[in-house]
């Protein structure tokens, strides 16, 4: 009973945090951008505004298929699944329940339910922006897994929890920070950041799949967006910069969220340096990681 | 690559926020600026220079009968040009630095002068041929569309004749201006 | 046996005369020197084509313009003028024919000269005058919905006529090749900042050709010119041409007006000029590199590149009362001073500009994935550039040596002539360190006038009436490529026809070139690269272009609402 409500009161915890938190990030990420671009920037509140404007909204929707109809909202349940399948301070509340096979299944879906958005509004932009995005995953896809495998092959175990246990307690390991750069690499594109918001592109296809989406869909849509990016960079720092170990849930949760703050706002940097590049160049990219990254493997393999 | 866009950074960083905090805080503009046109009525006395160079027809003019002529300014078709202040002979129009000139109401973007026109009795000012009219009729600021156009294009019946009418036929003037001090003789 | 016209110091003067003579078999009708600079000649109207291929084939002549008039009324007919400049020799040659008034055809010269292609269909549309073997006899300019047979540039139509709608009429589009697909970008679209609408036909991702409608901003500003304004007025309103370079437009058409009047401007006023236009180009170039940026998702470039282009705006605000449309030309001069405390300020703005374009030049140039995005994008090969007449740094960055500044030069620009600045790639990236390097050399030049600006006036009054049957050619380098103004007096106070003709205008017909096997996500960007102004190309007829019923509506219900708040 005990033990089902500490799972309960942590599923919650996770997911309030990928919800509520994941605007404000944005909204400090923003101001941050705003400072690079020598200009005063929106307040730090802005992005819960911009939801609450969104959600009141009327609903337009340009098709009636219920998938359609319902995707931005599965969408976003799939994230927030994801958020209770890693670690957010200590073991994953679900872990019993999926390891990191289902992880990275759940991690894909946000983006199948986005293309499934695309491809029904009936915009050529949207079909290009959904191909792009399609062909983003296919590329991006791999490079988590075998980040996520090398982190596995390291601790013996495809939970989630164990691999954060097993690297709190044995220190870094060359292929464990191999797999985490890798991973952060990986954030980039995951959270539709420059130079790999392609399939969002504003100036080329008028934002992609979003084009044909306003209101409440709208917000639905940018929310998942922002809570995926909360939520895979707590994957990063919990799994493979898990240091210092305190054992308290609360300290232990502040220290990752400091972490991923450093680790976002270096994404954001990234992100206002660079144009975007074309969707062949950001594939060619993440292949090259991806074969990258199976040097983690390897090393991990032979024990390092 | 690294270093480019360690580079780019500097830059960003080096300059710091620059946008400044107007409109919470006023932002004069230079000496000089061109903004809204101001119209002192009192020193007007209707040669119709600015409406002939206004390259907007910013400027109508209609004759109310032989003694009265009425100057209409349509501001929000202005584009702050200044020909009208360069070219007024007597200095009443001018060009202000205001340049906050939205509004919600129609009327704001209208004056209407009236000036009276006949020879004075009072005064007997004339003005010493060549007038500044006179001298702006061989530079060429001039209008000399026949008939005059019924949109708003129109300055009005201002050919030749109706402008040496102004200076040469008209020896001084009063104005009757829109606010408060109309209706003066 | 045609004379030699006397007056030109190029050997064209005497030789052009004669080996037109020798191709067309015929002596000329007419041939001589209107000014120093430009030769006029007139030949029947079955010969034009045979002597636009002379000169473009034997002389080496580049087209610029061609202007279509209506000169009915002085039992002419149609006049047709091909504008052609004589880079090296610094000449302009006209060719001219007259169209009877019951034949309304004239031959094309598109076949000789791609370039060619947009001028003669304005000119049909405007004039009416059909060019026979055009390759692509579309309408051009008129709105869908404008009848047929109506030509709204020809002398008897009114400035405020507005000829019935045609109900169901459709834009010319063109058919997509078998087994593409179109991608529509615009009428209005997040990376043009005014409307413009291609059809990209594309197979997966790769563009196979395109399509463009546009002229959706026009205002008619050719028609008000002759029919409205008077001589001068018009600076002002050809300032406002374009948003971004009408000082531009005012100086172009100050110094053709000036040419037609026989009318020569102080040397101070001169230096006054070239010093607001290098100033202009330095503001242009800098927005856009910001523009550039922004369309490849660069936002960082937007911002800083506008802040360094900020102060710039300041400095002509100071200088001229207002940051954009100075109001500063007039026929004869200029209307304000540069006082001796101003040029300190100048001085030290342009120095800090170059300082800091100069530090983002190094920073980018090593900026690999922005090389990825504008390295061997949207080419535009030398010959191509040359067929279709591209000006400009998109001409330069192609390798074309031609800049308006040095090969007709004009203002101070014979005092202190500019650098070439030319890239042979031809390619986006190409065309970026062109507009840099002008930079550079725009605050060179302003330095220079500060420098060598000699005392004196800053007007000469007009004395006088504009002499009838006068033509006035000039050409401005602006940022985007040379502009053109053909001004012909006749008018009573204000020209016969003007005719004017933006840099864009020739640079945008070189985008099916540009974008042809390229990627889609490139389209933006190569369209960018010109740098498009599509107010400049889209100044020639008033006109509503009335899209749907629903802002029909609005507009009703717009000035419905104008009506009842009017006191």
């Amino acid at each position: 009973m005990n033990a089902l409500l500490g799972t309960l009161s942590l599923a919650v915890l996770n997911v309030g945090l990928a919800l509520l938190l994941s605007p404000l990030v944005e909204g400090v990420l923003r101001k941050g951008k705003a400072f690079i671009h020598s200009r005063q920037g929106p307040p730090i509140t802005q992005p819960y505004l911009d939801l609450l404007k969104l959600l009141g909204k009327e609903d337009l929707r340009t098709s009636r298929d219920p998938f359609y109809r319902a995707a931005p909202a599965l969408s976003l349940a799939s994230v927030l699944l994801l958020a209770t399948l890693v670690p957010m301070g200590t073991a994953p509340p679900l872990g019993f329940a999926g390891d990191i096979v289902v992880l990275i299944y759940v991690a894909a879906m946000s983006a199948v339910f986005l293309i499934l958005v695309a491809y029904g509004s009936g915009s050529p932009y949207a079909f290009v922006g959904g191909s792009r995005e399609m062909m983003i995953l296919l590329t991006v896809e791999p490079v988590v897994a075998v980040a996520l495998v090398v982190g596995a092959l390291k601790s013996g175990s495809l939970g989630t929890g164990e691999i954060l246990a097993w690297n709190a307690a044995n220190g870094p390991t060359l292929s464990m920070v191999l797999a985490g750069i890798a991973l952060l690499l990986a954030l980039q594109a995951q959270a539709g950041k420059l130079p790999f918001d392609i399939p969002e592109a504003d100036q080329e296809i008028m934002g992609g799949p979003l084009v044909e989406q306003s209101g409440p869909r709208l917000a639905l849509l940018r929310w998942t967006l922002w809570a995926k990016q909360l939520v895979f960079a707590f994957l990063l720092v919990e799994l493979f910069i898990p240091w210092p170990r305190t054992g308290w849930v609360g300290i232990d949760l502040l220290l990752a969220l400091g972490k991923v703050m450093v680790v976002l706002v270096l994404v954001a940097l990234v992100d206002v340096v660079n144009p975007r590049l074309r969707v062949e160049q950001a594939m060619g990219y993440y292949l090259r990681v991806a074969f990258s990254s199976l040097a983690a493997l390897a090393f991990a393999v032979i024990g390092m | 690559m690294l270093l480019s866009k360690l580079r780019e950074a500097w830059i960003c960083l080096k300059a710091g926020r620059v946008t400044l905090p107007y409109p919470f805080e006023p932002h004069d503009p230079p000496p000089g600026f061109r903004g809204k046109i101001e119209v002192e009525a009192d020193l007007c006395f209707g040669c119709g220079g600015c409406a002939n160079v206004c390259p907007a027809g910013v400027i109508e003019i209609q004759d109310l009968g032989q003694l009265t002529r009425a100057l209409t300014f349509h501001w929000s078709r202005c584009t702050y040009c200044g020909r009208c202040a360069e070219v007024c002979p007597e200095g009443a129009i001018t060009m202000s630095s205001l340049y906050e000139t939205s509004t919600d109401k129609a009327e704001d973007m209208v004056l209407r002068l009236e000036v009276f026109m006949g020879p004075c009795g009072r005064c007997g000012r004339c003005f010493p041929p060549p007038g500044p009219m006179d001298r702006m009729m061989v530079t060429g600021f001039r209008d000399d569309r026949v008939g005059g156009r019924p949109e708003a294009w129109s300055a009005g019946p201002l050919g030749p004749a109706a402008g040496t009418r102004g200076s040469g036929g008209g020896l001084a003037a009063h104005v009757a201006a829109p606010r408060g001090n109309g209706g003066r003789p | 046996m045609t004379k030699t016209p006397k007056g030109i110091h190029s050997p064209w003067a005497s030789r052009g005369p004669r080996l037109l003579e020798k191709q067309l078999g015929t002596s000329l009708l007419d041939c001589r020197a209107i000014e120093p600079d430009t030769l006029w000649v007139r030949v029947s109207r079955k010969q034009i084509r045979a002597a636009v291929e002379t000169a473009v084939h034997n002389m080496g002549a580049r087209f610029l313009i061609s202007a279509g008039t209506d000169l009915r009324e002085r039992g002419d007919g149609y006049g047709i003028v091909h504008l052609f400049s004589l880079d090296r020799d610094g000449l302009f040659l006209a060719l001219e024919c007259l169209v009877p008034e019951w034949e309304e055809e004239v031959d094309s010269i598109t076949p000789i000269v791609p370039g060619a292609d947009w001028s003669e269909r304005e000119c049909r549309d405007v004039i009416g005058v059909e060019p026979q073997g055009h390759p692509d006899p579309r309408r051009l300019l008129l709105p869908d919905d404008w009848p047929e047979g109506v030509f709204p540039l020809r002398r008897d139509f009114d400035y405020n006529e507005r000829p019935p709608a045609v109900e169901g009429s459709r834009p010319p589009l063109k058919e997509h090749p078998a087994g593409t697909t179109v991608i529509p970008m615009g009428p209005f679209f997040p990376s043009l900042e005014e409307p413009s609408y291609w059809r990209i036909f594309v197979e997966g991702e790769t563009v196979v050709d395109c399509d463009y409608r546009g002229f959706y901003n026009h205002r008619g500003i050719e028609k008000l010119g002759d029919s409205v304004l008077s001589w001068d007025r018009i600076p002002y309103v050809a300032e406002r041409i374009c948003g971004i370079c009408g000082f531009i437009h005012s100086t172009c058409y100050c110094q053709a007006a000036e040419k037609a009047a026989g009318v020569h401007p102080p040397r101070r006023a001169e230096y006054i000029r070239t010093l607001m236009l290098e100033l202009e180009r330095i503001h242009s170039h800098l927005l856009w590199l910001g523009i550039a940026g922004h369309i490849i998702g660069f936002d960082t470039i937007l911002m800083q590149s506008w802040r360094i282009r900020e102060p710039i705006m300041w400095l002509t605000e100071e200088i001229s009362g207002n940051r954009k449309t100075y109001g500063m030309n007039v026929v004869g001069g200029v209307r304000r001073d540069i006082t001796p405390a101003q040029m300190p300020g100048i001085r030290d703005a342009v120095t800090k500009v170059e300082e800091e374009v100069l530090a983002v030049k190094r920073a980018i140039v090593g900026d690999t994935t922005l090389l990825a995005r504008t390295r061997d994008v949207g080419i535009l090969s030398r010959k191509s550039a040359q067929d279709i007449c591209v000006v400009g740094p998109p001409a330069r960055a192609s390798g074309v040596p031609i800049d308006a500044r040095l090969d007709h030069p004009y203002a101070a620009y014979d005092d202190i002539p500019p650098t070439l600045c030319t890239q042979g790639a031809g390619d986006t990236w190409a065309r970026v360190l062109v507009r840099v390097d002008e930079v550079v050399d725009a605050v060179r030049i302003i330095r220079e006038c500060l420098d060598r600006i000699p005392d004196g006036p800053v007007l000469t009054e007009m004395a006088g009436e504009y002499p009838d049957g006068r033509i006035g050619i000039s050409v401005v380098e602006a940022p985007r490529g040379e502009a053109v103004h053909f001004v012909m007096t006749g008018g009573v106070n204000r020209p016969y026809r003007w005719r004017v003709r933006a840099p864009t205008f020739p640079n945008l017909q070189a985008m099916p070139v540009m974008i042809r096997g390229q990627n889609l996500a490139d389209v933006p960007i190569t369209l960018g690269s010109l740098d498009p102004c599509f107010s400049c190309t889209e100044r020639v007829e008033a006109v509503d272009v009335r899209t749907g019923k629903v802002t029909l509506y609005r507009k009703a219900e717009l000035e419905a609402m104008a009506r009842r708040h009017r006191p």
